[in-house]
Formats: C-alpha cells, structure tokens, sequence
C-alpha cells in the first residue's frame, strides 16, 4: 500500500513537472479578431525562432472582447498570459488587480522615451501622471478618414464644388469644410452620399465618433484630474460639436443608424459614400483590390481641425499587459523585452503592425509604406482618449442613453443632451467617491 | 375527409395546398440561403439580385478552419502557382494562411470549439437523461406526498432566464475553480435539461403498463430488477428522444458559454458570430461554420418527427 | 429540503421484500436530482439574493457594502430600465401574436387532405430546432440593406431592417415569428385533430357555415391548447437574449435580458444587477405559475 502510494506520487510529480515544461513552451495572447491581431501572430511566430517559445494569438470579435476579457479578469482565470486591452480599461484592469505593474520594466527599459508619448500617456499609464505603468503601447490606432479620390479629382465635381462654395475641393482640412463636402456629395437620387460616420450605440462606437468632433472643437469630456465635467462636457464647443455630428449624419446613406466599422468600410467598398471615418487598423482591407473594388481610388487624410484650428483625434489603439493569474508572467516579461526591440518594432511595422516605437513612427520608411500611414503618423500626435477610470462602462452606457437619441433619433437639443449627460456623469463619479 | 366530395371542398384543398407551399418555401427560404451561402465564392456571396446558380467551391470550409490574414497587395503570380490549391483558394480572397513558424498552418478556433461542443453537448445529456429517467420512473410508480409541488419545482428551474443564473453561477465558479471549463459547462447544462428529462420521461413511463413490473416481481425479480430489466427497455424510444432533445438543447446554447467559458472550454454557438469580426465580414465563412453547425440538429430533428409535439410540450400533450 | 423528503414519505407504500425497499428506490431515485436543481439552481439564486441589497462588484477587490433597498428603489425608478420592460412587453406582444396568427394558420391549412403531410410538417418544424443565436446571425445576412434577399425579394430596395431604431424591434420580432410559428402550429395541429370528427359532420347536417363551425366549434375545442402554446411562448420571449443581442444593438430592441447581461458583465454592478434578476425572477415565476396550472388542466381531459 505504502509503496503503491510512492509511486502514485512520483507519478503525480512526473506529470506536473512535464505540463510545467509543457506550458513553459506556450504563451497566449488575447486580443479581439481583426488584421492587426493576425499581423501579430506572423510577428510573434519570429519569437519562437530566437526562444523557442511558441506565442498564439487568440481573438474574440471586438463586439464581446470586453465581455471576454473582463469575464476572464474578475474569474481570475488564466487562460491568458498577455492582453492586448483597450486603454479606456486600464483604471479597472490595475485597480482590480487584473494587471502586473510594468513600472519597474517601463524604467529599465526607458520606454516612456522609446514609446510616442500619447501612446505611453493612454495605453500604460494609470492613474493620469502617476509614473506608473501597466501595459506596453503596442497598436496604435485613432480615427481617421478615407475617401474617394476619384470623386474629389473628378473636374467637372471641382468645377461644381469651387462654384456653390468658393474654395478648391481637396480632402477637408478643417471641419467646416468637412460639412460641406459631406453636403455636397449627398446626392440619394443619384445613391451616392456624402459621409460615412460612427452610429452604432454599444460599446464606444458612436461615442469614439463624436468624441473626434468635441476634440478637435477644442472641448473636452471633463477634467481627467479632478472629474469635474460640469463646464466640460456641456461647454459651448462641445455642444457645437455634437451639432455638426449630427448634422453629417444627416448626409449619411439612409438608415445609418447602426454603424461601426464594419459598415463604414463598405460605405467604400460599395461605393456609396465620398467620405468615411474609420480606425487606421481597419484600413488595410480597403488597399486590396479583392475586398475592395474602389481600391486604386481610395485616399486618406487625418481628422481636420475644428473652428479655434484645434486638431485632435479620438484614440484607439492598445497596450499589451500581462496577466496577474498567469503562471507564466516571466516568460511573458522575456517575450516584452523581445517586442520592444527597435528590429522588432520595425519588422511589426512592415508587416502591418502600428507601431508606437517612436523611431519607427518617424521613420520615412514607415511614413511611406501605405497610403494612410502619414495621415496616421501624424494623427498619433494629436490624439485625446475616454475617461480610463475602472467604472468606464457605466459612464459608456450614459453617453450612448443620451446621444444616441439626439443624434439618431432627433430627439432635445444638443445642450440639453450634453446637460443631460454631465448630470449623468456627475453622478456615477459622485457615486464611487471621485467626487464630493 | 372520406366521402362524397363537393367541389367547394376541392376547391378549398387545392387552396390549403398550395397556401402550404408558400409557407413552406418561406421557411425554408433562410436555411437554404445559409446552405447555399456556405458554397459560394465570396464575391458572389453578396450580390444584386442575388446569385443562385453558381459553381459551388469549399473555399468557405477552408478559411473556416483556418487563420487567415489580410493582405495589402495581392502575391506574385510564382507564390501563387507554387501554393496548394486550398491555398489559392484563400489568395483568392485578399488574404493569405497564416502559418507557424514551422510552416504549420495555423487553424482557427473552430475545430475547436466543435469538439467542445460535441463533448458538452454528449456529456450533458448523457447525465440529464439518465438522472431524469431514474426520477421520472420514482415520480411515476411511487407515491411522493406534494408530487404535483415537486414537479412544478423541477420544472420552474427551467424556466429562469439563463442570465438571471448566470451572475451567481459566476461568483459560485469563480470560488471553486470552474469558469472555463468543461465540467462547469456540463454542469450547467445538465441542471438546465434535468428538468426537461424528468417531465418527458414521466410521461413516457406512466404508459408502460405497471403490470409488466409486477408479473417481473411475483417471477421473483427485485424491484431494481424489474426496472432495469423490464421498464428501461420498454422506455428506450422515449429515453432516445429524450435525450436528442436535450442534446439540441445543450448544443444550441449560447448565454451560458458567452458569459461562462472563455479559450478553453468555449462551445460553437459564441464562436462563429465571432466571424464576423475583421474589417469586412466573409459571409461565406460565417454560412460554412453556420451550416457545420446546424446539420447534426436537422438530421436529428427528422429522427425525431414523431416525438416533436411531446418534446415541446413537456409531455403534457401526447400523440 | 430534500430530508423533509424522506420525511414526508407514504409508510404505507408497497415495499418489496426482497432487495432494496421500494422506499429506498424511490429515494435513491428521487433525491439526487432534486438535490442537484437545488444546489445548481436554489442555491445560486439565494447567494444573489444577499448580494442585491449591496453595492457589490465581482470587478473590485472592495467589500460588499449594505446598501438596503437601495439597489430596488434604483432600478424602479430608473426611466432606461421602464423603457427596457415597455420594449420587451411590446416585443413579446409582437411577437407571440404574430406566432399565433403565422403558427395556427399553417396548421388550419395541414389539417386537411394533404400529399406528403408528414414531410412538409417536419422541414415546416426545422426552424425552431436550430440555435436562436445562429439564426440571428445568419437573419442579419438575409435582412441586409443592399444585398439581404429579404429587400430584393419584396422589392424593398434598400430598406433599413436593423439600422432604423423604429423597425429593429420588429424586424427581431419577424425573426422571432419564422423561427417559432412551426411551434404553435404543431400544438395547433394537435388540438386540431383531437377535435371529434362527428362534431363536424352534425354541424354539416344544421347546414352551419363555415364561420360557425370555427367559432362554436374549433376554437373553443383548440382553444386550451392554444393557451399553453401562447404561455409558453410568451414566457420564452420574454426571457430572450441570443437572438435579439446578436441580430441587433439598437437602444430600441433592448430586451431586459440584454440589459441585465450589460449590468452584469459588462458595467459589473454585481449587487444592482442582483436585484434587477430578482424583478425578472418573480415575473418569470408567475408567468411559470400560470402555464404550469394551464398544463395540468390540459392533462386531465
């Protein structure tokens, strides 16, 4: 009996040492599923040459990857040893423990300095200028615009446009000029229409669309040091800003009243719209020819400006944190030293990878690779994000209750929904002590 | 409907069967859609007016088992010649395979997921079914004092909405270890369909005569005896119908593996909305993970014919 | 629960002498199952039943905080949770009596001399067999504005199924139909055929028109079937989630199970959405009442 269970022991030992072995050889990241997350994977199939470690990239559809992850995080599961989370989760993912501090890596590394500093600012660092750091900037992303080139060089469309209103038709540089080209383009007997914008009312769809027009008008959400948003959010600028939103919605195809990227890439590839604005990752589908048929007439440009010539754009984008209930956080460490390396960095940026390794960014090689990759190098220089506290998701919810009905659905005016929502916002900060 | 018949009544029946056609080409109009889908090329997959005739291809199979990713410029005519032909098939669309650094192909989730499906599904069933007849056959011969309170009981379980069980499930999982797994999947599932086994089996049992058990047990059978021996193989059709409903159950479900599972033990159903996910959605691949899916439920639903109107009906209703 | 069981049991039972007891077979077979629904489905819900009077979040390492009725008192008088029930008491409104309507028709027309009727009643059967959350996407595909077959079938040209706030709800209510239409007709059918041939015959005999015999005749013998049909199903839509989550995010089809899954795990208010699956619970739990009180009339005929 005695000997019998000696064996069943060392047996026992034997086994967990080899699936230790086994899993040492294996590291999961988790991301949601779009090109970028497959442009990774070909990356990080280079890492298991130099180490020997084989890297998945697992992928969710962005509809559920917050479910996903945060399902995961609050089970304390480790299914996963990396994440590549939006920014606006940073508040709840280290608050709740959810992440493995990186400040001590941040520091070794000097990756403030390596890293665009609006990717360290709203991909890693929380709280706002505390010195801590909880992800790697690895995909950088914001909104910005693509359009029909052909339309814009058509002459005989010029010609018209110079006449009705007084200037050159060329890709908008301010947003006034945005409206207009919208208006002029938006031609439903002809099923042509003049803009494709951010509709879809979960998640941060259509807030991340109107958060383009609040930025560059000079606006912001709210104070991020104090959350006062009283002032902030219902300011003149703001409420000017949601005017025009909705006023381009009014030259969007009909019923586009649900719409994210998905859909605002086939307002291109369908040929229905002049303008759309999307996230820069979605834009590689819109290069090629077999998913897009418009693909040698498609142009890019970065969100214009506003009214005061503020410039900025709402952020997407991600940074890889490690896991805190995986097993394997120092293999994970190891593969992050590899993947801040500049080679590395370069090499993401070839294969499709933005990166947020400044050097690369600024790179001539880089600027030059994809027709949109100026625009988007200097969009990532002007970019402002969502509140990052851990309660973002109730604060979501209150925006889409309160803009979606205004610009949807036609209802109240645009100070008395942004009224409306800093009464909302006030009270889910007051409610978790953030404010008296 | 014998007898003399008058031309009205004709009329009318030529009228029922043709109002019958209608409806049931509109019903089956959105399946064959799917079905068809499945085996388009991609292009063709979302034109106007739609395409109905075409040459089918298994190109929507081969991107659903495999990781795929977008490519900016379309390959050189050498790399094209030179790759497998499932691989044009791919190229085909503006993406290439994403391989392993061993030059494996890499292979989506889906394979997968089917297998966690079957797995869940199987399992779940197989204990749903066997604890539910046990307990029918206990409700059906025995007397329980409060039997009708006790039914209800078993059956208000399966009526709460599944999200409503899900947030203390969650919490209850997280403390014992069960998210993501799949005995906690198994579990749940098997709750869910426990109920649904007891009500059907009792019916099903209350029409075994209870003389054959009581011949058996005056032969000197014990009571065990008599129920394995005399009233399981009696009960076998309704134990098999039984037991495809709760396999159609567990495999249709969705909440539950949405909120409960994540990498490891996550079933079919959250997955292949998944597809929709990158830039532009490839219908054909969601169809032809949608069309896997839904096979093994439309061959059981012809092995089940007769039975459909009990099973929905909780046995209330026999025929 | 499960001892009051064994407590409560009929001494007087026929026992059998030999082997085990019929007393210990019944509870041998009776228990485990009633033990199981208990711990996987009683328990939980009274676990949450504590939590939803704090301020608890599964996000959080903080302590659940006594709150009282707080949590209640939110919810009854938050406008967007009124507005979810208003949504869902239409969509289930909508949606049921479009089953019946869609469901006893078929079965009107199949309950006469028809080629092939065992076929045609099993492929009509096939929608409600396959999973609610693949057939709201696969709608999605078939409700599409520029290359949906719905639009180009009915000549609708670009019409906004999903996209318009107004039509979404009915557009997931159509879907609802298509798929659970075979479920009332099968019931339909049922009662329809229990219907004693000679009723009809006499009714001939009068010289009843056609409109009598279904009033005095068909509907009233159809009718408690039809009942448990429409309980069931307006128990089932009242509980939907899949499908509607799936096929459309629209604030105007926001069911109350979509907005509860939100609450839970996506804002983690542990402890508010707690409460909020309670309100769901008890009006579930009458609706169940009701149906099951119907299924046993039904069963004594």
């Amino acid at each position: 009996m005695k000997t019998n269970f000696k064996n069943l022991m060392a047996g026992a030992a034997i086994c967990a040492m080899s699936s230790t072995s086994l899993a040492a050889e294996e590291l999961v990241i988790f991301w949601a599923e779009w090109d970028p997350a497959n442009f990774l994977q070909e990356l990080v199939n280079e890492y298991e040459e130099v180490s020997g470690v084989e890297v998945i990239v697992e992928t969710t559809p962005w509809s559920d990857f917050q479910t996903k992850a945060f399902t995961e995080f609050n089970a304390r599961g480790d299914a996963y040893d990396m994440i590549v989370g939006d920014s606006q989760w940073l508040g709840a993912a280290s608050t709740g423990g959810h992440y493995v501090d990186l400040t001590e890596f941040f520091a070794e590394h000097n990756l403030a300095e390596v890293m665009a500093p609006a990717t360290v600012k709203y991909y890693a660092e929380y709280p706002g200028n505390s010195g801590s750091y909880w992800a790697v900037p690895a995909e950088g992303d914001a909104v910005g615009w693509s359009y029909r080139k052909d339309w814009f060089e058509d002459p005989a469309e010029m010609a018209a446009f110079n006449e009705k209103y007084g200037y050159d038709l060329a890709p908008p540089a301010t947003w006034a000029e945005l409206l207009d080209i919208a208006e002029f383009f938006h031609r439903p007997d002809e099923d042509r229409y003049g803009v494709a914008i951010y509709t879809d009312n979960s998640y941060d769809a259509m807030v991340m669309g109107v958060e383009n027009a609040i930025f560059s008008y000079g606006a912001d959400l709210g104070d991020f040091e104090t959350y006062e948003v009283d002032g902030y959010i219902n300011s003149p600028a703001a409420v000017q800003a949601l005017e025009d939103y909705k006023r381009l919605y009014g030259y969007t195809p009909p019923g586009w009243a649900k719409t994210f990227f998905v859909e605002n890439n086939q307002a291109i590839t369908e040929g229905l719209t002049a303008m759309s604005m999307n996230y820069f990752a979605f834009f590689p589908a819109l290069l090629n020819e077999a998913t897009n048929p418009h693909a040698a007439h498609t142009g890019f440009f970065a969100n214009p400006a506003g009214p005061t010539g503020a410039q900025f754009a709402a952020l997407g984008g991600q940074g890889i944190s490690v896991v805190s209930y995986s097993d394997k956080q120092e293999e994970s460490m190891k593969f992050l030293e590899w993947f801040i390396s500049d080679d590395v960095q370069k090499r993401w940026a070839e294969l499709g990878g933005y990166t947020a390794h400044a050097k690369t960014l600024e790179s001539d090689e880089f600027r030059n690779a994809t027709p949109y990759n100026e625009a988007f190098y200097q969009t990532m220089f002007k970019v402002k994000d969502f509140w990052a506290v851990p309660e973002f998701a109730e604060l979501l919810t209150s925006a889409n209750q309160r803009l979606y009905p205004f610009i949807v659905g036609n209802e109240g005016t645009a100070q008395e929904t942004m009224d409306a929502l800093a009464a909302d916002w006030e009270a889910t900060f007051k409610k978790y002590g953030r404010t008296e | 409907m014998a007898g003399i018949r008058t031309r009205q009544e004709v009329f009318f029946n030529r009228a029922a069967i043709a109002g019958v056609m209608v409806a049931l080409f509109i019903m089956l109009v959105p399946i064959y859609w799917i079905t068809s889908t499945a085996f388009k090329p991609r292009n063709l997959a979302t034109t106007i007016p739609p395409t109905v005739i075409f040459t089918p291809e298994i190109s929507p199979f081969v991107k659903l088992f495999t990781k795929r990713s977008q490519l900016r410029d379309p390959v050189s005519q050498e790399i094209y010649d030179a790759a497998p032909w499932w691989e044009q098939m791919v190229f085909d669309g503006g993406q290439k395979v994403v391989r392993s650094n061993k030059g494996v192909v890499r292979r989506s989730g889906y394979g997968q997921r089917f297998v966690n499906s079957l797995i869940i599904a199987i399992t779940s069933t197989f204990l749903a079914v066997s604890m539910g007849t046990l307990t029918a056959y206990g409700f059906s011969r025995f007397k329980v004092k409060g039997e009708d309170d006790w039914m209800f009981f078993i059956l208000s379980t399966r009526m709460l909405p599944p999200v409503v069980v899900a947030i203390p499930m969650f919490l209850m999982y997280r403390l014992v270890g069960l998210h993501d797994t799949h005995i906690g999947l198994i579990i749940l599932y098997t709750a869910f369909n426990l109920s649904f086994s007891v009500w059907l089996m009792k019916g099903f049992i209350d029409e075994i005569p209870r003389e054959y058990e009581e011949a058996a047990l005056v032969d000197g059978y014990t009571r065990m005896q008599a129920f394995f021996k005399i009233v399981l193989p009696e009960a076998m059709t309704g134990i098999a119908a039984t037991a495809v409903f709760c396999f159609i159950t567990a495999w249709n479900e969705y909440a539950f593996a949405l909120i409960m599972t994540n990498r490891r033990a996550q079933t079919a159903p959250p997955f292949i909305p998944s597809q929709i996910g990158s830039g532009l959605p490839d219908w054909t691949v969601i169809a032809a993970g949608t069309f896997l899916f839904l096979l093994p439920v439309a061959i059981f639903t012809f092995l089940l014919r007769n039975h459909l109107l009990r099973g929905m009906s909780f046995g209330a209703i026999r025929k | 629960m499960a001892l009051s069981v064994i407590a409560r049991l009929d001494p007087g039972s026929r026992a059998a002498k030999r082997g085990m007891s019929d007393l210990a077979i019944r509870n041998l077979f009776i228990i485990p199952t009633i033990t199981f629904l208990i711990v996987f489905n009683i328990f939980p819900l009274l676990y949450s039943l504590g939590y939803s009077f704090t301020d608890f979040r599964a996000s959080t390492n903080a302590p659940a905080k006594f709150v009282g009725l707080d949590n209640y008192k939110f919810l009854l008088n938050d406008e967007f949770i009124w507005r979810n029930f208003t949504i869902t008491a239409k969509y289930v409104i909508i949606s049921v009596t479009g089953q019946v309507i869609v469901g006893f028709g078929m079965a009107m027309l199949l309950n006469r001399d028809i080629p092939l009727k065992g076929l045609i009643t099993t492929l009509l059967m096939l929608p409600m067999m396959l999973s609610m959350a693949v057939v709201g996407l696969f709608w999605k595909l078939l409700y599409d504005p520029s290359f949906g077959i719905i639009n180009y079938g009915l000549g609708l040209g670009k019409f906004e199924w999903l996209a318009d706030p107004d039509v979404a709800l009915y557009a997931v209510a159509l879907t609802d139909i298509w798929m659970w239409s075979p479920f009332v007709m099968l019931l339909s059918l049922a009662g329809l055929s229990a219907v004693p041939k000679h009723l009809y015959e006499a009714a001939e005999i009068d010289r009843a028109g056609s409109f009598y015999t279904f009033t005095r005749i068909t509907l009233p013998l159809v009718a408690p079937i039809l009942m448990i049909a429409i309980i069931f199903r307006t128990m089932e839509a009242f509980k939907t989630f899949d499908m509607a989550y799936i096929l459309s995010s629209q604030p105007t089809t926001e069911l109350i199970a979509i907005r509860l899954y939100k609450m839970a795990f996506l804002e983690w208010q542990t402890g508010q959405s707690s409460a909020f699956a309670y309100i769901v619970l008890i009006m579930v739990v009458a609706i169940t009442n009701l149906y099951v009180k119907y299924l046993n009339k039904v069963k004594e005929r």
